[in-house]
């Protein structure tokens, strides 16, 4: 308690300093300072899997293809064409003349080098689903390689503009995962020049930087700097140690907002779903288990307010969403059945279901513990008590692969790749993670994920995603968004897509 | 005519007032204790008569008034000190969370003392194995961090209403055991012991009656040490994410709750801030002042 005081004092003092007006940018040094919400476990961008991680792959590292993030065309990064030349065989044709922050050159033996050290299933990359979609690569000649893919995989164009980037061949066998993380090194329009694990990261432009899709560096230094808590670095920003803060909850982002012009605070989507998922596979140990019923599962839908949600809490750009992926992917139909709020018919439907009074379940979350606990109010309210737990959410995922989660509220982000198999496809066939194992629904994925048709793609995850709403399978809510605070030297337009790009920043 | 009784002159000089008098005179002359017990007291009938004291119901839920300022910082009476961050009324809440921390409090220290005066009080009358054995169990528990073995169990365990008292229970008997076995000590070679035990009373009865009477009074003094103790465990707990679980309103879980807003809303800290602050001092007060009224040093 006496931390709590002690730290509201020392807040206190860093607004009164701030109203006083000491707030300046260190755009005399040209360095931007930036904070960070939470540690990389390690730079090296294959093995960690967090937002934060995202931002600093997207400033070292160059994918071999680029999607405009605000036009969606992709465009050729370290490739500069490319071209399937059967079901399962892309041969890329390369850069040249691009080098690595070492002095390396890039050529066709990084590319192959990189692709089947990751595509390994014992080279531990923390997120298998990014990478292992492909076989292997191949060099045709120096600068023309050729990637092969383990099944016909229409994405795979997205996935090599997102999380798949090149790293120098010679350098990464030499200091592998844990060197790399240490000392990074890549093609990117920022270099590492320190990393202090937990602490801070270095960055300076690249002053060789290719002729990149990204665009040029103008910033000089970045310096990232790890501040879990947001009231600090709301703080710093007051004092002028900061110069942009990101991810800032909806509450105090409306508060800065209203100060005036001393910051810029804009809002964009992400691609992060909320939803309830529920038991209706009936893994867990409930006994009956009412998730197995539709109607349960339909007044669970029903008693949520999620325009009272996303007006209040999430505020911003979020958007009520019907389906288990976000409306701008590639396939995620949003022409499905909807539960508009009806707390009457919930309980209706729950009486029907032989619950008359309700029932209790456990109802687990990860993040966001007011969005859990507005919704377990919801659910309350019509008879349905939730016994609440809060987990990390590593223990959450172990509980979930076992089946033993009734009730949990959950959020995907799809690594913000543009297409609806990155989210429903993850969680709807049959992995350990799919709470409702519908054969049907897993058929029609099936088809959808390997057609190289995109029409018949359409139709298929349509077919699925319709079946998923009718059935109730889950209980969709809402599309996530990121507040952006900055001050007012600093110029810089966020896209949709969740990542900080220093590239296009700018000093006004 | 008993107005006109004679008294006895010599009769008035021996017996002097009565030890319940002598009593009652000093509570009323120890202004920590009055504050201390005035403030429980108040707090208790407060978390007893919740459901009619409470202007709303804690748990409703309204996402349209979020964050609504209390009535000194211009806010309404509708909601005397505001709304939280899902819209319920703070009053409300704070009144139903005294019902938890008196509740987590009692039940605490209860089952921490049942546990710590038993293991007390038998080492210091038996001594000899029971006693070594008693002293390594103490030894043991000192050498566990509280609040990290606190933490741990309730993290594997999940945290709920239950678990937080059991655990604080289980693991604050060590101030218990420590004092009543020195207690028990220092009395227990007393000629009134000595004096029960030849007349040939049992075990269990010399315990109870010989030897309790005369080191409760060291009891009530560390009943509320612990009490408050596992109050402010409980706030810290739950301030943790690990103690009681929403939507149960719990003053720890309050000052959680409203730490984001702190730098814009710091009411929504400072309240449930100060009402904790006031029900630990007051208890402390009140230990204090009991051991003061009661310790038989000062009864001269």
């Amino acid at each position: 308690m006496k931390a709590a005081y002690l730290k509201t004092t020392a807040l206190a003092l860093a607004m009164s300093v701030a109203t006083t007006g000491i707030a300046l940018a260190d755009k005399a040094n040209d360095t931007l300072r930036v904070a960070y919400t939470k540690e990389l476990e390690n730079v090296d961008s294959y093995f960690n899997s967090s937002r934060e991680g995202v931002v600093l792959q997207r400033a070292v590292w160059d994918g071999l293809i680029y999607r405009d993030p605000i036009t969606n065309e992709y465009k050729g990064n370290l490739a500069t064409s490319w071209e399937w030349i059967d079901d399962k065989t892309l041969e890329l044709k390369l850069r040249e003349g691009v080098t690595f922050h070492n002095g390396d050159a890039f050529d066709a033996d990084d590319v192959v080098a990189t692709v089947n050290f990751v595509a390994k299933e014992e080279s531990g990359v923390k997120t298998q689903r990014n990478v292992n979609w492909m076989e292997t690569a191949e060099k045709v000649d120096d600068y023309t390689v050729r990637i092969k893919t383990k099944e016909v995989f229409p994405a795979a164009i997205e996935f090599l503009s997102g999380p798949v980037s090149m790293y120098p061949a010679e350098y990464y066998a030499e200091v592998g995962p844990s060197g790399m993380g240490l000392k990074p090194v890549g093609t990117g329009p920022y270099k590492v020049v320190e990393v202090i694990p937990g602490q801070k990261f270095v960055l300076e432009k690249n002053e060789n930087y290719h002729d990149s899709p990204k665009g040029q560096p103008s910033i000089g230094k970045v310096e990232i700097r790890t501040i879990p808590d947001v009231n600090t670095q709301i703080a710093e920003l007051f004092s002028g140690s900061l110069d942009l803060i990101w991810q800032v909850p909806a509450d105090q982002a409306e508060k800065l907002a209203a100060m005036g012009d001393q910051f810029v605070v804009t809002n964009e989507s992400t691609m992060r779903v909320g939803y309830l998922s529920m038991d209706a596979a009936g893994r867990s140990s409930m006994d009956p288990n009412p998730f197995q019923d539709i109607k349960v599962r339909q007044a669970v839908n029903y008693a949520i307010d999620r325009n009272a949600l996303v007006d209040n809490l999430l505020k911003g750009k979020s958007k009520v969403v019907w389906t288990p992926c976000f409306p701008s992917q590639f396939g995620c139909d949003q022409n499905v059945t909807e539960y508009p709020y009806d707390p009457a018919k919930a309980k209706e439907l729950l009486a029907e279901a032989g619950y008359p009074d309700g029932f209790e379940t456990e109802f687990y979350a990860y993040r966001d513990r007011d969005y859990a606990e507005a919704i377990s109010s919801y659910l309350n309210a019509v008879g349905i008590k939730t016994d609440f737990k809060m987990l990390q959410y590593s223990a959450l995922r172990e509980l979930n692969m076992k089946g033993e989660v009734p009730l949990s509220f959950q959020t995907w982000g799809s690594y913000s790749i543009n297409d609806a198999s990155a989210m429903v496809s993850q969680f709807f066939k049959h992995g350990s993670l799919d709470t409702t194992r519908d054969d049907q629904v897993l058929e029609w994925l099936d088809v959808a994920d390997q057609s190289n048709d995109p029409a018949k793609r359409i139709e298929y995850y349509s077919k699925a995603l319709t079946r998923i709403a009718d059935e109730a399978y889950w209980a969709p809510m809402f599309s996530y968004n990121t507040n952006y605070v900055m001050n007012t030297d600093v110029e810089y337009t966020p896209t949709a897509d969740e990542v900080l790009r220093f590239t296009t920043m700018s000093w006004k | 005519m008993a107005l006109q009784e004679p008294i006895d002159p010599l009769l008035e000089e021996i017996s002097g007032p009565t030890p319940r008098q002598i009593l009652r005179k000093r509570v009323q002359g120890h202004m920590g204790l009055l504050f201390g017990a005035g403030v429980v007291l108040v707090l208790l009938v407060i978390a007893i008569l919740a459901p009619v004291l409470a202007p709303h119901d804690p748990y409703l839920q309204d996402l349209a008034n979020r964050m609504v300022k209390p009535v000194f910082m211009g806010g309404t009476w509708e909601h005397p000190l505001g709304t939280d961050h899902l819209g319920r009324d703070y009053l409300s809440r704070l009144i139903y969370g005294a019902r938890v921390s008196l509740l987590i409090g009692s039940v605490a220290a209860l089952i921490s003392g049942v546990i710590g005066t038993a293991m007390g009080v038998a080492a210091g009358y038996f001594g000899g194995r029971v006693d070594a054995v008693v002293t390594f169990l103490i030894n043991v528990r000192l050498a566990m961090p509280v609040v990290l073995v606190a933490l741990a169990v309730v993290a594997i365990l999940g945290g709920s209403l239950q678990v937080v008292i059991a655990v604080l229970g289980l693991l604050l008997w060590d101030r218990f055991a420590v004092v009543m076995r020195a207690s028990t000590l220092q009395v227990r070679r007393r000629e009134y012991v000595s004096a029960a035990q030849a007349i040939g009373a049992s075990t269990p009865r010399v315990i109870l009656s010989e030897i309790m009477p005369n080191i409760v009074n060291n009891l009530i003094v560390i009943v509320t040490l612990e009490m408050a103790h596992a109050i402010l465990l409980e706030a810290a707990l739950s301030f943790l994410g690990l103690g009681v679980q929403p939507p149960t309103p719990s003053w720890g879980l309050m000052v959680s709750e409203g730490k984001n807003m702190m730098l814009f809303e710091p009411w929504l800290v400072l309240i449930p801030g100060v009402v904790l602050f006031v029900l630990v001092l007051a208890i402390n007060l009140m230990g204090d002042g009991l051991r003061d009224v009661t310790a038989p040093d000062s009864r001269s």
